[in-house]
This record gives structure tokens, C-alpha cells and sequence, in this order.
């Protein structure tokens, strides 16, 4: 199985508790026989280099170096990262079995990936506009809710960590539960869980 | 079998869509691309009332959902918009089995829509800078119009070709994004020259009649009420014309300075003799084309020039000041007359040689409508453009893309 996940911090780019919990998911599915692509924002260590792990990183930076704000940055970053994503999709004969974008910031990019190249996608939710930005209805905040809006219907199958957020995606996004798998990292199950959702959704877009 | 070669093209505007120049360019580029055995794909902002898809003279046209996210600000939505472009245009060249050969896009206002398919589905990416923000603003002096200049770079850096549509916004484009000179083509903006046909044989006596008297020479200017159109120096130039010649100036179009405009003509005491008329319909448009004696356009910064070469077709003789687009739309004393920008004298002097003179004002008039019909016509421009489809698509087949 071949899988590129996407996200916005990746060591020794560390944000929050995504960077590490990526570093460590890859890891896990190297050793579990998947080949696994990260593809990630650094603003200069860019290129792509192979992990001690055997993780494959692609690092991207933005061209547009002058932004008026977050999005208009993360918009932009979107074609780098669809840019890396096609690369390693077209030297790998075209077959790549899924993307795992986490959270709203790359999910432009697995919208149009999917659309274009059939590739499906798992939208893993860390944190949702909703509960960052409490009551916040501004443009922007909207805005970025759209995005996200955009990654819960076009995604093949949202991922999250407990039964809270699942209920926290269904009272604010309307996500049927049957569409969100629960994947808790906390658990001796947590690796198998990915790969059987993984599985679930590798084989193009009309499997089961 | 060699398929008919496939373009996609990309632009935020489309008829019944106009916002500015993009818009008929993109409409009749397309349309005369079509008839030349050019495929085209145009993908466009949707509209109020026009369909999501249509087929216009062999053209399919895709209106996409452009407001389907909330924006804080212009540019956001641009890249916003952008971001369900690229999405549903993904899905188009998806279904039609990846046959679209080139992807095109107009100006940054599509830029991430246009770079991201480039790459997602490897082909090759021409884009066509009809103008530039650092042109635009002379200079830049904010975040947001740093921010789209670089996008614009961003852009050309992407593209196979980059495509001016005069020699003058080549060597703008060069400079302003550092281009290496075999990028840059030079694809001249075209004119249909047949909205005038059904007007050709009308008698307009009596339409003339309502703007001036009989033994008053029209002199038109069209264009917005702005400082770089240069309408402050026809207005100065008005009492010089008129020592010399009886005329009537009539002034199309609207713009800030309107108020301070109208004020020097009061004070003037030449109310009687400059007509402000304001934005009008195309057709009262067309038939001022067709009566105007002179045509002026006096802009101080021009990258192309239309207007010019719409009066050119109209066969109204052409003043025009010597800078940017219009001095190669021109050719002095043959084509039209050429005069200082910014310089009421110079101004008034080639208004006055062309109203004096009638047969110097025939020649002028066809010599410029011969070279719009030989160098301006759409279908001239759509075979240039699609010799450039067919030299970068040969350069492609040689590449690891193919």
C-alpha cells in the first residue's frame, strides 16, 4: 500500500502535538509495510529527503512570500503541496492509494486530487474552526469552516480520535457517524485501527 | 489519427460576465479558436441567470460556483474562488479522459487554478498578462499588491509562454518579473470589425444631428474620466482646436474627475461646444464611432490601446499620444497622427490637420481600417495563438511530462 499524508507541522517543524503524532504514525506504517510519504511546509529545508525510519518527506515552501493573512497563505501553499503530491504519483506509475490530510489546511489540495487523479481521501480531524475560534463568525472564521465543510463531503472517510469529536462533527457538519471512524492513538489497537480504515478506503473510489 | 488539438482555458470573466478587457478578449479569442479547429474549454465565474454549462459557436463554456465560500477581502476570494475552479475543472478534464493538450490562463485572477492543474495533470500552462499591479499602481506600495505581484511572477515562472498583446507590455512583463526573452510572445488584442457592418449603410444624419450642428466637426474621446486617460489634456486642448476649427467634443464614459472636468469647461465659457454624455449604450456608441470626424485618445499610460483601434474600425481617423500600446497600434501620418503625450498644443495641432483636411482624413481612415482588418483580426489572432499551442506542445512531446 502506498499513502501520502498531509500536514501543515512536521518535525523539526512543531506547531502543536500534530508533529510528533505524524512522526510517529509514519513511522509505525513503515514498519507495518506501507510505503508512506509525508508531505509537509518548511519555510527553507525544502526538497524531498528519505526519514532514518524510511518515511519519505517532501518539504514545499510558498512561493508567494507577502500575505495579507493565514488563508490567503494557505491557499496559495496548496499548489506546492498538490505540486509534491503529483510527483510522487506519476513516478509511482499512478499508484497511490490514498491521502490522509490532517486537519482544514491541505484539504484544497486532496479536493482536487481526488477530483483530478481519483485518488480518495481520509479527512483526520485534530481540532475543528468551531472549537479554536469559540462563537467567532467572522468572514475569515467562516471561511475556514467552508474548508472544512468542503473536506467532511468530499473525503471518503473522516478520521477522528474519540467519540466526542465524531458528535462534535455530526452536531456541527451534519457528518453522518457511519462516515467517521474512531481511531484512538491511546490504545494497543491504535495501528491496526489506521490500517483497517486505511484498507477500508485504498482501491479507487467506488469500493467498499 | 492526430486529435484535434484541446485547450482549457481560464479567466474570472466571461460574457454575460464583464467586469473589464478580459472578458471580450477571452469571448472572441476563444470563439475564432474554435472556428481554426481549436477544442476549447473555457472554465468562468458563474453569472445570475446563465448556465453552468453551455455550448457558444462550438466554445463549451463551465460557469463555476464563485461565491460558494465566505471571503474577508477581495483577494482571499480570488484564492477562494480559485480553490472551486480548480476543483471542478479537475473534474471536467477527469471525465473527458484527460484530453485537453494545454491549459491557458488570463491574468493572476486564475493563477492557482491554472498552476495547480499544470502540475496535477502534466501539462503544459500558457498564460496571457493583459496587465500587471505593479503597472496598474505605479509601483507597490501595500502588502495586498505585493502579495499579487508575486503571485503574477508566480505565474509567469509557471507558464510555458507568457503572452503580451503589445511590444510594450512585452518588455513591461520582462522587466517586472526578470523573464528570460524567448518566453515572452507578442499576440496583438484584436477588434471585431463586424459590429459595424450593420451600421455601414445607415443614414445617421439625423443622429448626428442630436450631438452638433451641421457645420460642426464631432471630436470623440471615449474612455473613463481618469488622470492616466489623459482627458484633463484634451479638455486644455479644446480652446486651441477651436480657434482654428468649428467643433463639437464629445466625451463618453464616467471617472472621478467628472466634477473638475465639467467646472474647467464652465469657466471656459465652453459649455456649448464639450458634451459630457456619460456612460451609453453600445449601439448610440457605435453609431459616435461611426460620426466622429477625429477620435482621440490622449492617455498618459496605456498598456494596449483598444479604444483606439475600435475607432480604427469604425473608420473614424485616429490622435492618439505617442506612449505604451498606442504608439505600435499607430503609425504616424499613416495610419493616424502621433503627438506629445501630455501636451495640449500637440494634441490640438493633429486634431486640427485632421479636421482641416478632408482628403488627408480619407487617407488616414483607410490605411488604419486596412491594417486593423490585416493585423487586428481575431481570426489572424487566433491562428498565431494556436501556431504557439503547437510549438510549445512540440517542445512538451520532447519532455519527461509526455
Amino acid at each position: 500500500m502506498r499513502v501520502i499524508i498531509f500536514s501543515w507541522e512536521f518535525p523539526p517543524r512543531v506547531v502543536g502535538h500534530l508533529a510528533e503524532y505524524i512522526n510517529a504514525l509514519s513511522t509505525q506504517l513503515v514498519k507495518n509495510n506501507v510505503e508512506t510519504h509525508v508531505v509537509t511546509y518548511h519555510d527553507f529545508l525544502t526538497g524531498t529527503v528519505e526519514e532514518a525510519s524510511g518515511v519519505k518527506t517532501v518539504r514545499v515552501a510558498n512561493p508567494v512570500r507577502t500575505h495579507i493573512g493565514v488563508l490567503t497563505w494557505i491557499l496559495t501553499l496548496n499548489q506546492e503541496v498538490e505540486r509534491a503530491a503529483a510527483n510522487i504519483y506519476y513516478q509511482a506509475d499512478k499508484q497511490v492509494d490514498l491521502i490522509d490530510v490532517y486537519d482544514w489546511h491541505f484539504i484544497p489540495a486532496a479536493v482536487t486530487l481526488k477530483n483530478a487523479l481519483d485518488i480518495p481521501f481520509v479527512y483526520s480531524v485534530e481540532s475543528l474552526e468551531d472549537h479554536r475560534s469559540p462563537t467567532a463568525n467572522m468572514p475569515y472564521n467562516m471561511s475556514i469552516k467552508s474548508i472544512e465543510w468542503a473536506g467532511f463531503y468530499e473525503a471518503k472517510k473522516v478520521s477522528v480520535k474519540s467519540e466526542w469529536m465524531r458528535d462534535e462533527i455530526f452536531r456541527l457538519y451534519n457528518v453522518p457517524k457511519e462516515k467517521v471512524t474512531i481511531v484512538s492513538p491511546n490504545t494497543s489497537s491504535w495501528i491496526k485501527g489506521v490500517l483497517k480504515l486505511y484498507n477500508s478506503v485504498a482501491g479507487g473510489l467506488d469500493s467498499k | 489519427m492526430k486529435n484535434e488539438l484541446s485547450v482549457m482555458m481560464f479567466s474570472w470573466e466571461f460574457p454575460p460576465r464583464v467586469i473589464g478587457g478580459i472578458s471580450p478578449h477571452v469571448f472572441f479569442l476563444s470563439k475564432s479558436l474554435a472556428k481554426n479547429g481549436v477544442k476549447v474549454h473555457v472554465v468562468t465565474c458563474d453569472f445570475p441567470g446563465s448556465p453552468a454549462h453551455e455550448v457558444i459557436d462550438g466554445v463549451e463554456v463551465y460557469r463555476i460556483d464563485s461565491y460558494k465560500n465566505p471571503a474577508p477581502d477581495f483577494p482571499t476570494w480570488v484564492y477562494l474562488m480559485n480553490l472551486n475552479m480548480q476543483k471542478e475543472a479537475a473534474a471536467i478534464v477527469n471525465k473527458l479522459g484527460e484530453k485537453i493538450d494545454v491549459f491557458h490562463a488570463h491574468d493572476w485572477l486564475v493563477a492557482t487554478a491554472g498552476i495547480g492543474l499544470k502540475h496535477v495533470f502534466r501539462k503544459p500552462l500558457l498564460v496571457t498578462m493583459h496587465s500587471t499591479e505593479i503597472g496598474r499602481r505605479d509601483g507597490l506600495h501595500t502588502s495586498t499588491e505585493k502579495m499579487i505581484h508575486e503571485t503574477e511572477a508566480w505565474l509567469t515562472y509557471e507558464a510555458w509562454k507568457v503572452i503580451c498583446c503589445s511590444g510594450y507590455m512585452v518588455s513591461h512583463v520582462r522587466w517586472a518579473f526578470g523573464l528570460p526573452e524567448d518566453k515572452l510572445v507578442m499576440v496583438p488584442n484584436g477588434v471585431n470589425t463586424h459590429v459595424y457592418d450593420g451600421i455601414e449603410k445607415e443614414d445617421l444624419r439625423s443622429f448626428r444631428n442630436k450631438f452638433a450642428l451641421p457645420e460642426e466637426k464631432i471630436v470623440l474621446y471615449v474612455g473613463r474620466l481618469v488622470y492616466e486617460k489623459g482627458i484633463h489634456v484634451l479638455i486644455n486642448a479644446v480652446p486651441k482646436v477651436l480657434e482654428k476649427v468649428n467643433a463639437k467634443f464629445i466625451i463618453v464614459g464616467s471617472g472621478y474627475m467628472k466634477e473638475q472636468l465639467s467646472n474647467i469647461v464652465r469657466s471656459m465659457k465652453l459649455e456649448s461646444k464639450v458634451l459630457f454624455m456619460g456612460f451609453v449604450e453600445d449601439e448610440t456608441l457605435l453609431r459616435l464611432q461611426k460620426c466622429a470626424d477625429v477620435s482621440v485618445v490622449p492617455s498618459l499610460f496605456e498598456p494596449f490601446g483598444i479604444v483606439a483601434l475600435e475607432a480604427m474600425a469604425a473608420k473614424s481617423p485616429v490622435v492618439v499620444s505617442d506612449t505604451g500600446g498606442l504608439s505600435e497600434i499607430v503609425d504616424h501620418d499613416s495610419t493616424g497622427l502621433k503627438v506629445y503625450p501630455n501636451n495640449p498644443d500637440s494634441l490640438a495641432w493633429g486634431i486640427t490637420k485632421i479636421l482641416l483636411d478632408e482628403n488627408y482624413r480619407n487617407y488616414i481612415r483607410e490605411n488604419a481600417y486596412r491594417k486593423v482588418q490585416e493585423k487586428y483580426d481575431w481570426e489572424r489572432i487566433a491562428e498565431q495563438t494556436k501556431r504557439i499551442y503547437e510549438a510549445v506542445l512540440g517542445e512538451y512531446s520532447k519532455s519527461f511530462w509526455a
